[in-house]
């Protein structure tokens, strides 16, 4: 079956502006797909490409097979979208919003369920002006999703929110995949990306610099995993010796392994091996916040700004 | 039902929840029409032989017409396209067609709602006189507000966000308002103030309305003017609102 969206060298220019330099990329069926990136990279630029509506000034666009630039209007009816920064009218109230948008597409979804869905029900009177911030994404949420989508794209959805409400706001999302919407999230939450996020790519400068799933770019790291634990045991010269490990060091009683992939399984087996069984081994990952930040920081012009 | 019709009744419904629209189409020219029509005697000469009740109410219909396309439809629609409203009607594939069909349809309800609020009042406080010759009054008050709505439409576009549309849209109709028929009358103004009337718009509508009102026929060139404005603003606004 073809990508769910297929986007080959896009590229977008506003006059002498370069919103994006070369994005290509697939999204499979069924999938949260993350885009990241800083403030600026062509995140936004490039899923308002996708949605049609911005022109790219090159480079193809498929979804589901249909060229997304030529044909469309035939694309309007499976896309779901959640705008960064629109807004509603002030007074309009929230059963208004989804009436109104529910008769924009024939054989969408029952609005006054997907109010329920997504607990909107006991608001459905209060007007747009008069609601919380996480009640208003809720509310957009659901509007992306009443003509039924087959995709849905979320731009910075949980902007704003405070971390009780981005919670919810993941269960939610997940709640859209799980009923076989396929969700693409642009986002500059690390953490976010790393709990929702199947697989993503990071875009800097209009440009991707890294993609897979949050495990791979963790495993791809330079920066390797540590293992700490502590003992007594003077002789620990057979971890140096491991394949993955890179690194001992021991401060009294603490000690430290620096080293890569199975590093961790390898450490264990070697110290029961030698009769050192301690309580407290654990490996500590960098995160995939940390691993953004040295990918950010490498990128080309990252340097020239140092220099 | 279609997504014009639910979109205008949803834009209908909103009209009528924002305050700002409300005093500008109903109250504001209500209350000073019946000021204006109180503050001279019914047997004045300063009218060109009309009652002054007869003659404002005619012009303040035209006001009505002014303030919607001046001021209420333009901020209205600015402030959809800055608080990206326009574009998730976009994102939702909505027609454009639709979008300002709905805005236009709004725009002309209550222009008509604002036209009989002034009329029973006119009636049933001063006893106003109904139009002579109703047909043509309802041609030109047609006309009158689509061109109208036409360059609020353009204002709207042009305005860099609401405010702005605001400030231009009360700058265009304070002085239309006092020099096009519906300020100080005809005969009490000096020849520089006739000038400057002349030259706006609004003039051309009230007179439309007016003249028929009072028994008489409108001068083709004012419908000409009309007309030629109508065209001019529709035609660069869609452009725009199409590139923008």
């Amino acid at each position: 079956m073809a990508a769910v969206i297929d986007v080959k060298h896009l590229h977008k220019r506003y006059g002498d502006l370069v919103a994006v330099t070369d994005v290509s990329f697939q999204v499979d069926q069924g999938e949260i797909f993350g885009i990241l990136g800083p403030n600026g990279a062509g995140k936004t630029t490039t899923v308002e490409c996708i949605q049609g509506l911005r022109e790219p000034t090159g480079g193809e666009i498929r979804l589901f097979g249909i060229d997304a630039i030529r044909d469309r209007n035939q694309l309007r009816r499976r896309i779901g979208s959640q705008l960064q920064e629109s807004a509603l009218p002030d007074r309009i109230k929230v059963w208004e919003v989804l009436d109104l948008f529910s008769s924009f597409q024939s054989g969408g979804a029952d609005w006054r369920r997907l109010m329920e869905q997504w607990g909107l029900a006991e608001k459905a009177n209060a007007s747009f002006a008069s609601l919380s911030g996480g009640q208003r994404q809720r509310l957009f949420v659901a509007l992306a999703l009443v003509n039924n989508p087959d995709v849905v794209f979320l731009d910075e959805l949980t902007q704003g929110l405070d971390p009780s409400a981005r919670r919810v706001a993941w269960d939610l999302i997940r709640g859209i995949r799980d009923r076989g919407t396929t969700v693409v999230l642009v986002t500059h939450y690390m953490d976010e990306a790393e709990h929702l996020c199947d697989r993503l790519i990071v875009v800097n400068r209009g440009e991707v610099i890294a993609e897979g799933t949050p495990q791979e770019l963790i495993a791809r790291s330079t920066r390797g995993i540590q293992v700490r634990f502590s003992t007594t045991e003077p002789d620990l010269s057979s971890l140096s010796e491991l394949a993955d490990v890179r690194h001992v060091e021991r401060v009294g009683s603490h000690v430290e392994v620096e080293g890569s992939g199975a590093v961790l399984a390898l450490v264990a087996a070697s110290l029961v091996n030698h009769g050192i069984v301690p309580s407290d081994l654990r490996a500590i990952q960098p995160s995939l916040e940390e691993i953004y930040l040295d990918l950010i920081q490498t990128g080309p012009d990252a340097r020239k700004e140092v220099a | 039902m279609s997504i014009f019709s639910k979109l205008t009744w949803t834009e209908l419904k909103l009209f009528g929840r924002e305050p700002f629209s409300v005093i500008f189409t109903f109250a504001f020219p209500l209350v000073v029409l019946l000021v204006l029509i109180g503050s001279f005697e019914p047997d004045d000469t300063a009218f060109g032989g009309a009652r002054p009740s007869d003659y404002y109410l005619a012009s303040y219909i035209g006001v009505v017409i002014g303030a919607v396309g001046l001021i209420v439809l333009p901020v209205h629609i600015a402030m959809y396209r800055e608080r990206g409203i326009l574009r998730r009607f976009r994102a939702s594939a909505v027609p454009a067609w639709a979008v300002i069909g709905a805005q236009m349809a709004v725009g002309l309800v209550t222009a008509v709602v604002g036209s009989l609020v002034l009329i029973v009042a006119g009636r049933l406080l001063y006893d106003a006189a109904l139009p002579e010759l109703p047909f043509r009054v309802l041609g030109a008050f047609l006309l009158g507000t689509l061109t109208f709505l036409s360059v609020g439409f353009l204002l709207a576009v042009l305005a860099r966000n609401a405010r702005a549309a605001q400030a231009i849209g009360m700058l265009l109709f304070f002085p239309m308002w006092l020099l096009s028929g519906a300020g100080p009358p005809p005969e009490v103004m000096g020849s520089g103030m006739r000038t400057v009337s002349d030259l706006l718009p609004l003039t051309y509508v009230v007179r439309a309305i007016q003249d028929p009102w009072l028994g008489e026929r409108s001068e083709p060139g004012q419908i000409v003017l009309l007309l030629a404005l109508l065209v001019i603003s529709a035609v660069i606004g869609l452009r725009l609102y199409r590139t923008a």
